[in-house]
């Protein structure tokens, strides 16, 4: 029974619990928006990256830095489609 | 078909590794895919129009409910993978049963609180806010959706066969895909949620 539950991965499940915790501090108290914003950006990329480590095994993984490459060609897709329609839709438009 | 012994075995043929290396990079175009619907809320989510806005919409509880089911459902799944590495049928199937579960009452909580928003008047049409919120959540309760039946096939499978090379990788490609969905409703539940919330 014991071998069935390694403790790295109830660590990672206990701490992952513990960071959707800590990220609701940015809603319950009364945090300026850079502060709450922070947290949440802070916690959700910690998150992230404990299901990829250690729950989805990159590391083992032979090809692990053509799956590195990967995941970051991805992330800067999706930062550029994000960031990109921000800056053209909100940021870099103002009606004089 | 040459098997090697020394790794796990959904990494144990070439076959194998190439159908994992595959689906990270599908997991890329999934990464894109779900930027888009982002892209489209965090430009959306100030025109409310007449209807709602995200802080009298979303309530905190079943959003927590919510997330700690799927963030259960992607542990029990990778004890699942922990599991079938030691060659134990019976705990796999457990495991992945559960998460299944956990899939399925996840989906429960988000269908009852879909029904909610569109009985306060908050249905997709009302503003480009609830459209992108509404495309957004959707699409990640399709993804959900479909891991139960892709999940359930690969429950019979490993019933009716045990573990070969085939299944093993077969269950771990789709521990990934899980595990995907669960990073995924982490952006939802901090940038959607908490934010609309904050």
């Amino acid at each position: 029974m014991k071998q069935l539950f390694p403790p790295q991965h109830v660590m990672g499940f206990l701490f992952s619990l513990l960071l959707s915790l800590v990220a609701l501090v940015a809603v319950l108290f009364d945090l300026s928006f850079a502060a709450g914003m922070t947290i949440l950006v802070v916690t959700a990329i910690v998150q992230a990256g404990l299901q990829l480590f250690l729950f989805m095994h990159v590391k083992e993984n032979a090809e692990s830095k053509t799956l590195y490459m990967n995941i970051l060609y991805a992330l800067f897709v999706g930062l550029v489609t994000i960031f990109g329609t921000l800056f053209t839709m909100h940021w870099g438009y103002m009606v004089k | 078909m040459k098997i090697d012994h020394t790794v796990p075995m959904e990494y144990s043929t070439d076959e194998n590794k190439m159908k994992i290396l595959g689906f990270w990079i599908f997991l890329g175009a999934e990464i894109a895919l779900f930027s888009t619907l982002f892209a489209v809320y965090f430009t959306l989510q100030s025109n409310t129009n007449v209807g709602p806005a995200a802080e009298d919409l979303f309530h905190l509880s079943p959003v927590m409910i919510e997330t700690i089911l799927l963030l259960s459902s992607s542990f029990t799944i990778g004890l699942g993978v922990h599991a079938m590495r030691l060659g134990l049928k019976k705990p796999m199937m457990t495991f992945f049963g559960i998460t299944l579960a956990l899939g399925a009452a996840f989906l429960g909580v988000e269908v009852y609180e879909f029904v909610t928003y569109v009985g306060e008047g908050a249905t997709i049409q009302t503003s480009g806010f609830l459209s992108a919120l509404f495309t957004l959540l959707g699409t990640h309760g399709l993804h959900v959706t479909f891991g139960l039946l892709w999940g359930g096939a690969i429950l019979l499978q490993i019933k009716k066969r045990g573990f070969t090379p085939e299944t093993a990788n077969k269950s771990f490609i789709f521990s990934l895909y899980w595990h995907f969905l669960d990073v995924v409703w982490i952006f939802i539940f901090s940038f959607v949620y908490l934010k609309g919330l904050m």
